[in-house]
């Protein structure tokens, strides 16, 4: 909690970030308006799917390579932070107090078959975090400029750990 | 009451990232005068890559009908850089600050400079790495604080300096 405050005093003291009122609140046509979700939740349930999916995903790397577990776990660790951030953001009943401890959560199993050895393990989460990446990268045009912040910078950290993950990286 | 604010918005954050790249030029300069081989080149190369996008983002200010902010005469380093392990921290630190002025550019409502920002985040970020040897969770908006000269804790980012003479 108290590292939560920090981050964002942080944040606040920084960086200069120019917030800009985004142009969507023009609801001058707004005849049939349906009632879907808000864009922004429906994003956020997205993002955290896909970090509760990383996390399900790691530990059944670490659980199938465990000698790959010390390496890995600052990784993991990381996807925590991110699920932990977005979570934050997400003021809702049911999601906001889903236990803690779920980390295989219904919506989001590890594919069935996770590689056995060491480098085909790597190779699974460098293109899992790739893929995570990027789909936060498509993401973040439609989210309100906060949380486009946030995606962004959570892509970029999964990019870094794809980066980690590659063969070369060692001894480089 | 918002008439028109999008372009200055957007010309702002352009100036900020760009005050960022030419930080990080100079910083590069100072950095990679401290490392050798495959360090050394490594820093050539994300120099070169911190002048491209430089000159890319002084254009695009340009085209915006603004005036791009110029280079400092000087700039105040974070931290003493007299070996290369200080040059190493360096570099990762000017790849923080050049990570957090792009995040300006994400919170902007014009989809192709967000994404533009997004993707130049994620640059930083791997370029971070490769010195850092490890990740953020959250690059840009977490900034760690310099490690070598926990004398100077006040002063984390290169800043414009001394005008004449010093």
């Amino acid at each position: 909690m108290a590292q939560e405050a920090t981050r964002r005093v942080v944040l606040a003291g920084a960086v200069s970030l120019p917030l800009v009122a985004t142009g969507c609140s023009k609801g001058i046509g707004g005849l049939g308006t349906p009632p879907s979700p808000l864009p922004d939740v429906t994003i956020l349930r997205d993002a955290i799917a896909g970090e509760t999916l990383m996390i399900s995903r790691y530990g059944a790397v670490m659980t199938a390579v465990p000698d790959q577990a010390g390496s890995l776990r600052p990784l993991l660790d990381q996807h925590r932070e991110h699920l932990a951030r977005l979570r934050a953001r997400l003021v809702e009943p049911d999601a906001g107090r889903a236990p803690e401890h779920s980390p295989s959560a219904s919506a989001s199993s590890p594919e069935a078959q996770v590689p056995g050895t060491p480098a085909a393990a790597r190779r699974y989460l460098r293109h899992a975090e790739q893929a995570a990446a990027q789909t936060l990268l498509t993401a973040l045009t439609a989210a309100p400029p906060s949380l486009a912040q946030l995606l962004a910078s959570i892509a970029a950290s999964e990019a870094s750990h794809a980066l980690l993950l590659s063969p070369h990286r060692r001894g480089g | 009451m918002s008439a028109s604010p999008s372009p200055t918005a957007a010309v702002r954050a352009l100036q900020a990232a760009l005050a960022a790249e030419h930080a990080a030029v100079y910083g590069y300069g100072v950095a990679g005068a401290h490392l050798a081989g495959a360090r050394q080149r490594a820093a050539a190369r994300d120099w070169t890559a911190h002048q491209a996008a430089r000159d890319t983002l002084a254009a695009m200010i340009t085209a915006l009908g603004a005036q791009p902010v110029e280079a400092a005469t000087a700039y105040r380093l974070p931290f003493p850089v007299r070996n290369g392990a200080a040059a190493v921290m360096l570099a990762a630190l000017l790849e923080d600050r050049v990570a957090a002025a792009y995040l300006g550019l994400v919170a902007l409502g014009d989809a192709r400079l967000r994404a533009f920002g997004a993707r130049a985040v994620r640059a930083a970020a791997l370029r971070a790495v490769g010195w850092r040897d490890r990740s953020l969770a959250f690059p840009g908006l977490e900034l760690p604080a310099p490690e070598p000269a926990a004398s100077a804790p006040g002063s984390a980012s290169p800043s414009p300096g001394g005008t004449a003479g010093g």
